[in-house]
């Protein structure tokens, strides 16, 4: 339902996209790399109906609040939980990686405020390398790629996207049939 | 008998714990327009099947963030 790793996916456009380029791959960061937020939502979530017994535990008790106060005190714990899942969802699914068959674009949503787009025609890649690393990243196939272009802004980077080698190598491929610096 | 000095009180401390409440819902409030804001410009830069999902998502939020305000004044 909610792919890391497309390609050429039929359903898909982006701003600025010309009308005879086509999306050759739509990447995201790996979903297990949403475990984090998933991990402090649940725990918030069931917070509330384990505080009692924890204060109980602790040999505290709970301050008495009146049942409008605790229903308010509700309200804002799982307008939180909303919060993380909203969030964290959004900046999963917009803060993509796009290659098409003229470039390669990075686009990323650091926080509510900053939008952060870069973009390089194929022809000046010059390298593209995979890397995976880390427990998580060997079981479930997921690492980095790195671009290196020839333009002033040196090099672009893919995080947590899955089967980062093969990632690398379609991007050499389409930077090679375009005649890209390293081309034959 | 000792008695709590006033500000431990329970029932002196709750109209600060209701304005305290309030203000948070207030806050959220703008965060939910901001995030409106930001979906909108997401769902511009990349036009996917779930845009229009999530752009109603955050539409309602608002409107839910708003009326949660209300919600909170009437039962506090």
């Amino acid at each position: 339902m909610f792919p890391s790793y497309l390609e050429q996916p039929q359903n898909c456009q982006f701003e600025g996209q010309d009308p005879d380029e086509k999306i050759i791959l739509l990447l995201r960061p790996h979903f297990i790399t949403n475990l984090s937020w998933i991990f402090s939502a649940v725990i918030l979530a069931f917070l509330p109906l384990f505080l009692p017994k924890i204060a109980s535990l602790l040999g505290q008790a709970l301050p008495a609040l009146p049942v409008n106060f605790t229903a308010a005190f509700l309200i804002l714990n799982y307008l939180l939980v909303g919060v993380i899942v909203f969030e964290g969802f959004l900046g999963w699914y917009f803060n993509v990686n796009i290659v098409t068959n003229k470039r390669v674009i990075d686009i990323d949503f650091h926080s509510l405020l900053l939008k952060n787009v870069d973009l390089a025609p194929l022809q000046s890649i010059q390298e593209a390398s995979g890397s995976v690393g880390g427990l998580m990243g060997v079981i479930f196939n997921f690492g980095d790629v790195f671009i290196q272009t020839a333009g002033s802004k040196v090099s672009m980077d893919f995080d947590k996207v899955p089967n980062p080698t093969r990632v690398a190598d379609i991007i050499l491929d389409l930077s090679h049939n375009l005649g890209g610096p390293n081309a034959p | 008998m000792p008695l709590n000095p006033p500000f431990l009180d329970l029932v002196f401390l709750l109209p600060y714990v209701r304005l305290g409440i309030l203000l948070i819902l207030l806050f959220y409030v703008i965060f939910a327009l901001i995030i409106f804001r930001q979906v909108d410009l997401m769902s511009r830069t990349l036009i996917a099947p779930l845009s229009p999902v999530v752009k109603a998502i955050s539409i309602i939020h608002a409107g839910f963030a708003l009326g949660l305000i209300i919600l909170v004044f009437v039962i506090l």
